[in-house]
């Protein structure tokens, strides 16, 4: 029969053990406490939470990360013949949308020329990839994995090919954490396209909605309208495309963002100008 | 099965608490519940942990794991640190009352722990990082808990055999 194998843990008085488990307490209420500011040890340990801890929980979760690939493209192989269909009609639509763009194009750079407008100078700091998410349980973040290292800074925007995303929370050297714009605890100050309404958008709770939680003078966007970022409030650029108005209440309205936020690889970080 | 001999239920508790801390901080796009399963597991694990197979060293691992569960889903150091510290403390007080319980009365106390263990996180995570509470996810919760609750168990008791 097999020894058993058991750990010979060394023989502590209680009063090392006490004062072991007081210290802990104390260190616990002190990290709690300090959370919040700049410190070099509540940096230092988030840096090894997200350089460290999060690789080898990818790792240990890898069987379960596979499976979830394997489901995702066997969905997807699936619905590839309808897939094609329709990617066939939108190709026929887009390429009449290219040639009106085309024109437009050319006609809005006239007239910015005639009317001295400037742009909104939006600078591209870095484009990265995504390690993980942890948007199931409370917050909606998502890791990346460029850092101070590569000049991201706190409160910069994170876009992708259909608009905003989210804002940088937490940089380390090699890793930055961006907050989604679903996250209930993440504020933006936003403009409808067609009416200049001004409102601030926070997300709902469940992951597909934002909802509004001002809106200046209680006039409501109309529905479908599109929202954009008005850059009031000096975090977000200006103009960067954020969704578009699906429900209209009394005192308040929904919108639903373009991005995709289960289908995220990688993501630019911008800052204007 | 020859590994297993050579590791005590302790050991195997804490390989438990590993895979399913490691499941619950990355989110799976397709089974959103699976992260929700394995969190409330952890829990499981930790409570059973604490209750069956107490020794100091514990406080070690609440620290270490209540640090990263904040840090990872909260981004803030709080309130899954101070749930776990304070359990252990209350279970030190409680000790020598729940020694005289009977076994369903364990089991009853080991599920209510776990309930009133994810609605002090949800309220210190509101009260400490202001994060909104979701009444739908504290549900869920629940619902998963007395879904899970009885194979865990049962598979605990089977590792402690």
């Amino acid at each position: 029969m097999a020894p058993k194998f058991q750990i010979k843990a060394f023989q502590i008085s209680s009063l090392v053990k006490n004062f072991i488990i007081i210290s802990i307490v104390t260190l616990s209420f002190l990290l709690v406490f300090f959370s919040k500011s700049d410190l070099y040890l509540i940096n230092g340990i988030k840096n090894i939470s997200s350089s460290v801890i999060i690789p080898i929980t990818r790792a240990i979760s890898a069987p379960v990360n596979a499976l979830s690939n394997f489901v995702d493209e066997y969905n997807k192989f699936r619905s590839l013949k309808f897939e094609n269909k329709i990617l066939q009609e939108e190709i026929i639509r887009l390429k009449k949308w290219q040639t009106l763009a085309i024109q437009n194009s050319r006609e809005n750079k006239v007239l910015k020329k005639l009317l001295n407008a400037t742009d909104n100078n939006l600078t591209l700091v870095k484009t990265a990839s995504l390690i993980n998410r942890n948007d199931t349980l409370y917050t909606k973040l998502i890791n990346l994995n460029a850092g101070y290292d590569d000049k991201i800074l706190k409160n910069m925007s994170a876009i992708n090919e259909r608009g905003l995303v989210g804002k940088v929370i937490d940089t380390t050297a090699n890793n930055s954490r961006v907050i989604l714009l679903t996250d209930p605890n993440l504020s933006i100050s936003v403009k409808s396209i067609s009416d200049g309404i001004f409102s601030l958008l926070t997300g709902k709770g469940d992951g597909k909605y934002l909802v509004s939680s001002f809106v200046k003078e209680n006039k409501m966007p109309r529905l479908g309208d599109i929202v954009v970022t008005s850059g009031t409030a000096q975090i977000f650029p200006v103009d960067l495309l954020v969704g578009k108005v699906a429900k209209v209440e009394k005192n308040r309205f929904f919108v639903l963002p373009f991005v995709d936020f289960k289908n995220i690889d990688y993501v630019q970080i911008v800052t204007s100008e | 099965m020859e590994f297993s001999k050579f590791l005590n239920s302790s050991s195997k508790l804490n390989i438990i608490l590993i895979i399913s801390f490691s499941i619950s901080v990355n989110s799976f796009v397709l089974f959103p519940n699976v992260n929700n399963a394995f969190y409330i597991l952890f829990h499981l694990t930790l409570i059973y942990l604490i209750f069956y197979h107490y020794h100091y060293y514990l406080y070690v691992l609440a620290f270490i794991y209540g640090i990263l569960f904040d840090l990872l889903l909260l981004n803030n150091i709080g309130a899954h640190l101070i749930t776990f510290l304070s359990l252990l403390t209350l279970f030190i007080f409680l000790r020598k009352y729940l020694i005289r319980l009977s076994s369903y009365q364990i089991i009853f106390i080991y599920f209510i722990t776990l309930v009133i263990l994810l609605l002090i996180e949800q309220i210190l995570a509101i009260l400490i990082h202001n994060y909104k509470f979701n009444f739908s996810s504290f549900f869920n919760f629940f619902l998963i808990s007395l879904i899970i609750f009885i194979p865990t168990v049962f598979l605990f008791t089977k590792l402690d055999k």
